[in-house]
């Protein structure tokens, strides 16, 4: 369903059926609903044959980066000699997603179940769920569930705890994460090692999101072939994914849909299209760290991972932030750049300089007091501020200000001239 | 090529490394210094300043030499274009809050981002009009000043503070570009080593009160010695400015030091510019002392140990050259010979980070010298035979409590007003270790030489000199 | 600034057990950290650098340790706040859909205003704050532990009068 709105007959529901149900976060109406047959499956297979499952189901990491996931548990060491650890990233702060918060507060005993079967395939006993301290209701719900789903015995011998962020969203990055839970501050490490080698505590690790996981019980219950056959373009695109939409449009919400889905059937019929007279002039498809589209982008895209970079983009998060024509798009970029910045872990030089700078700048042209050179300025930065740092943060900042700038220039221009910007009126 | 090494070609240069081997080090070898900020071969990695950013062929991006292990057949371009734009940028980013205080910074001339900047930087700045970061200077400790204004955030000082010395009194506090180097205010950087952060830091951000304007880098001339603080036998610097020693730093020694000098052994140096030495051979004439020359001072010298016969004690400073010590030994050689020496005594501050370093107890650079050529630790017994003795030699122990109804030769720097060597019947000038070219054995039995920073004052000559001057003209052979 | 504090330990009875708890979840000490300052800030009201000297000697770190991991989270308070501690989302999503001016609303209205600062009474310290992860329900804000979404300028009067 497309929460918080009524089911739309083109989306496919498996992760979100229940939810606003809510019975299905109690332990009891989540057995009723066939909880918890995944993994007591699950945990009387091998480790490597729930992993191949996983691995056939075709699903990618639901975090941003898209990596497989079977594969991704493949990697820990063939051969235990040291204890494993799962950490599940509940630190969802990307701008423009809120898909896992749903997933959390609804269908709490989905993820915990998702973990369990997890931490059986990469056999870790010990399970962390990472989630941001801003997400005050969700940790109260996965805290009662976790409780019942323990006074149930339900996990055998693996132990999963909560741990609470502190506001920081560099702590969704994996290895400031594990930093995070290890009582440091949110810095990524360099990589190699990588968290399979050596993660939390030095020790092998995974690391995966929350949606990842709350798929994972229905693969291993209605098979890989089902799964893999919830494709609508890309074959490496398999499975459904929960968009989140938010901006400038009349339903915002979550919307689960197949991969491959069109983004433009995603935006005008689900979600109902920009408010009453006003038509659409840019989309973040996933999350503010993805290049902006224009309309005609927009509309052409496919949602999978394929089809979000053949138009300029990326699928990210699948936070999907609509502008409609009376945004300030100068503005908007603005407010990412100062996001970036603020939340900049101070680490690589690039990055913490880089996004208070871009921002500064930022703030300048929207001030009137731009200089004709410094688009050229920002665009130089934005390449001295991609690929060449610890993680990805400050190409991140670097991402709506090139596609911006490329896109809405004549935005740019009529500050840079002293105007406020005309609205480009798309279409 | 030896088995079992790496090879790879660094701009151009084949060299090959063992295995492990990190790039920026493998760059050392093939002759190239990559331009580095956090790196330091004696912290562990961070890899946060992005500086030391390379080409490496096959690689789909830049890679940081300094994180980056070497794989066989590896091609490495440090002057590759995107390389250089990448360093040049970091130099961009590094300098858009960097104030420029040159004239009035103590890191002038031996800054790396000064170094870098000129290497490798663009003129002029693209930062306009905007201000820059500014935050007041902050007393860290007792030698140490914070002046975050100039800080890179390398976090060389916290990395050194967390897992060397293993107390973790820096840290980074907040984020992004409002980060600084932070103390919680219940704390001192005052842990016995915390000094060498004031050398690891690659700007002028954190200074030394002890050497704050005191002397531009230029103006110094370097000298390798040993420090004297303690039996340790770290490898120094000596910093000379006129002819005064005014800073004492650590010189790498990766079997002793490492990169690494104590307080206590960086501030052991102001005696060394003491004034009130000894600058000419005094003899004994009328009751007092007269100041001679070295022919006449020789001559009595010579005269008393060609007079006497029996037993010679030398009572002798472990601070020594073992050249001094073997000399005296040697002067003596005639006699029946008691040799001594008595270590000052303190408080033993280890490293914790780095094994078997440490602030030894034993505050004196030379006594396993000493004992190698026979002199004993039992000081006391070696003064009561010093009463009976024929000959007494006391070798640079100004305060050195002797009596003896013999001939007493005093060979040392300074001399106190009560001083029991007044009573000497002659008195040596000699050199101090700044003065001086001379051999340490270290605690361990390593032998390491120091070299001469500055000329001693008036007549005095190295005590080893001196010594084996007078040795040779008795036509004694050298002890074996 | 120095700031009047009423400094009493943190870490005793109930407190001292519930993170003798929290210490079994993790295989070291220094892994409670976030944990234990949770508990100290829901004590004490804030971290203040007394508080993170306790915290450094209860986990066997040291004081600076903790300040740089204090200060690199934002939701530690470093400072006393109001009763009501307002974390209003900002960020693009929400600022599209009209954030700035909820902002503006509850900051009239609680008579805090401006943000950061805490209202004369003591009651309210509202702060702007990045992506709150709840952008669908534009704008979000979190009074203390209260999520409450997609509030508009006009439910502000409403809201103040309840947690005032």
């Amino acid at each position: 369903m497309g929460y918080p709105h009524k089911p739309h007959a083109k989306e496919t529901v498996v992760l979100s059926q229940y939810f606003g149900d809510a019975d299905a976060r109690t332990i009891k109406g989540w057995i009723k609903r066939g909880g918890y047959e995944a993994l007591a499956q699950a945990l009387k297979m091998d480790p490597v044959a729930v992993t191949d499952i996983v691995k056939e189901s075709g699903l990618r990491g639901r975090g941003g980066a898209g990596f497989p996931t079977g594969l991704k548990w493949s990697f820990m060491p063939k051969e235990k000699k040291r204890p494993h650890y799962l950490c599940v990233n509940a630190d969802e702060s990307e701008p423009g997603t809120f898909k896992d918060r749903e997933i959390m507060r609804w269908t709490p005993h989905a993820l915990l179940e998702g973990t369990a079967i997890a931490a059986h395939a990469i056999r870790a006993e010990v399970a962390y769920i990472y989630i941001r301290g801003e997400f005050t209701e969700p940790w109260t719900i996965m805290e009662r569930a976790l409780a019942e789903a323990n006074a149930a015995d339900v996990f055998g011998n693996i132990k999963i705890h909560l741990h609470r962020g502190a506001g920081a969203y560099i702590c969704g990055e994996e290895t400031a994460l594990m930093n995070s839970i290890e009582g440091k501050r949110g810095n990524p490490r360099i990589k190699p090692p990588f968290p399979a080698a050596a993660g939390l505590f030095g020790l092998p690790t995974t690391i995966n999101n929350v949606e990842t996981l709350a798929a994972v019980p229905h693969i291993i219950k209605r098979g890989a072939a089902w799964y893999k056959g919830l494709c609508l373009s890309n074959p490496k695109s398999t499975g459904t994914k929960l968009f989140s939409v938010c901006g400038h449009v009349q339903r915002p919400g979550n919307y689960e849909v197949t991969m491959g889905f069109p983004l433009k059937d995603l935006l005008y019929d689900m979600c109902g299209g920009p408010p009453a007279g006003r038509t659409l002039k840019a989309c973040i498809p996933g999350g503010s760290s993805v290049p902006i589209l224009t309309r005609e982008e927009t509309e052409a895209t496919l949602l999978d991972y394929e089809g979000v970079v053949a138009q300029g983009s990326m699928l990210g998060s699948g936070g999907v932030i609509v502008f409609d024509d009376s945004a300030d798009m100068v503005y908007q970029i603005m407010r990412l750049a100062r996001f970036y910045a603020h939340e900049s872990c101070a680490q690589c030089t690039q990055c913490r300089e880089g996004t208070a700078w871009t921002t500064r700048i930022m703030e300048r042209i929207l001030a009137g007091q731009g200089k004709t050179k410094d688009l050229d300025l920002l665009l130089d930065l934005s390449e001295n501020m991609t690929g060449k740092t610890i993680c990805v943060l400050s190409d991140s900042c670097a991402a709506p200000i090139v596609s911006g700038i490329k896109k809405f220039r004549v935005e740019f221009e009529a500050y840079l001239a002293g105007k406020r910007p005309v609205p480009v009126m798309v279409g | 090529m030896a088995d079992g090494l790496i090879n790879l070609t660094i701009d151009g240069a084949p060299v090959s490394v063992p295995p492990g081997t990190l790039v920026i080090e493998a760059a050392k070898q093939a002759g190239v210094l990559v331009p580095h900020y956090c790196y330091h071969p004696g912290l562990p990695v961070a890899g946060v300043c992005r500086m030391c950013l390379v080409e490496i062929e096959k690689a789909p991006k830049l890679q940081i030499a300094c994180a980056t292990t070497v794989t066989e057949g590896m091609v490495v371009k440090t002057q590759a274009p995107a390389a250089k734009d990448a360093r040049q940028s970091v130099l961009e980013f590094l300098l858009i809050n960097h104030p420029l205080d040159c004239p009035i910074c103590d890191q002038a001339g031996e800054c790396e981002l000064q170094d870098f900047v000129f290497q490798e930087g663009q003129p002029g700045t693209r930062y306009g009009e905007f201000a820059k970061r500014f935050n007041p200077v902050e007393d860290f400790g007792p030698d140490v000043l914070y002046v975050p204004n100039r800080c890179i955030l390398c976090t060389r000082c916290v990395r050194f503070m967390e897992d060397v010395a293993q107390e973790p009194v820096l840290n980074v506090s907040e984020r992004g570009d409002r980060a600084f180097i932070g103390i919680h205010p219940e704390a001192r950087l005052d842990h016995p080593w915390a000094g060498n952060v004031v050398d690891l830091c690659p700007v002028g951000s954190l200074l030394s009160k002890d050497f704050l304007h005191k002397a531009r880098a230029w103006e110094l001339d370097k000298t390798a010695s040993i420090c004297t603080g303690c039996s340790q036998g770290c490898n120094i610097t000596l910093d000379t400015r006129d002819e005064v020693v005014v800073r004492v730093r650590p010189r790498p020694n990766l079997d002793i030091n490492r990169y690494f000098i104590c307080d206590h052994g960086r501030m052991h140096y102001r005696w060394m510019n003491r004034g009130d030495r000894i600058e000419a051979p005094l003899v004994k004439k009328d009751g007092g002392l007269h100041a001679t020359d070295w022919d006449e001072a020789f001559a009595r010298v010579l005269a008393i140990l060609r007079g006497a016969s029996g037993k010679a004690v030398a009572l002798v400073s472990p601070g020594a050259s073992s050249e001094a010590l073997a000399a005296a030994k040697r002067l003596l050689s005639g006699f029946s010979w008691t040799g001594a020496f008595q270590v000052v005594m303190g408080e033993e501050a280890p490293l914790a980070g780095i094994p078997n370093l440490a602030l030894r107890a034993e505050r004196a650079p030379n006594a396993k010298g000493a004992e190698l050529l026979g002199y004993t630790r039992d000081y006391a017994q070696a003064l009561a035979t010093a009463k009976s003795a024929a000959v007494v030699l006391v070798l640079d122990e100004p305060d050195c409590a002797v009596e003896t109804d013999g001939a007493l030769i005093y060979v040392g720097s300074v001399l106190g007003e009560d001083a029991a060597c007044r009573r000497a019947d002659v008195i040596l000038p000699i050199a101090n270790v700044a003065e001086e070219e001379g051999t340490f054995v270290n605690r361990d039995g390593r032998e390491q030489r120091y070299f001469q920073a500055k000329p001693a004052p008036g007549m005095a000559q190295p005590a080893a000199w001196v010594l084996a001057q007078l040795a040779q003209t008795m036509g004694l052979a050298a002890v074996p | 600034m120095t700031v009047q504090e009423d400094y009493q330990p943190v870490f005793t009875g109930k407190v001292l057990e519930e993170l003798q708890t929290v210490l079994q979840r993790y295989p070291n000490k220094q892994a409670a950290l976030l944990p234990a300052l949770w508990l100290a800030q829901r004590e004490h009201g804030w971290i203040s650098d007394r508080i993170m000297a306790e915290v450094a000697e209860v986990l066997g770190l040291t004081p600076a340790y903790v300040k740089g991991v204090v200060t690199f989270y934002t939701m530690y308070h470093q400072h006393p706040v109001g009763k009501n501690f307002v974390q209003v989302c900002t960020t693009s999503p929400c600022n599209i859909c009209g954030a700035e001016e909820v902002l503006k609303a509850l900051l009239e209205h609680s008579g805090a205003g401006d943000a950061g600062a805490t209202s004369p009474d003591g009651k309210w310290t509202i702060v702007e704050v990045e992506c709150l992860g709840a952008c669908g329900f534009a704008t979000p804000i979190l009074i203390n532990d209260d999520f409450i979404e997609s509030v508009t300028p006009d439910k502000v009067a409403e809201l103040v009068r309840k947690y005032r």
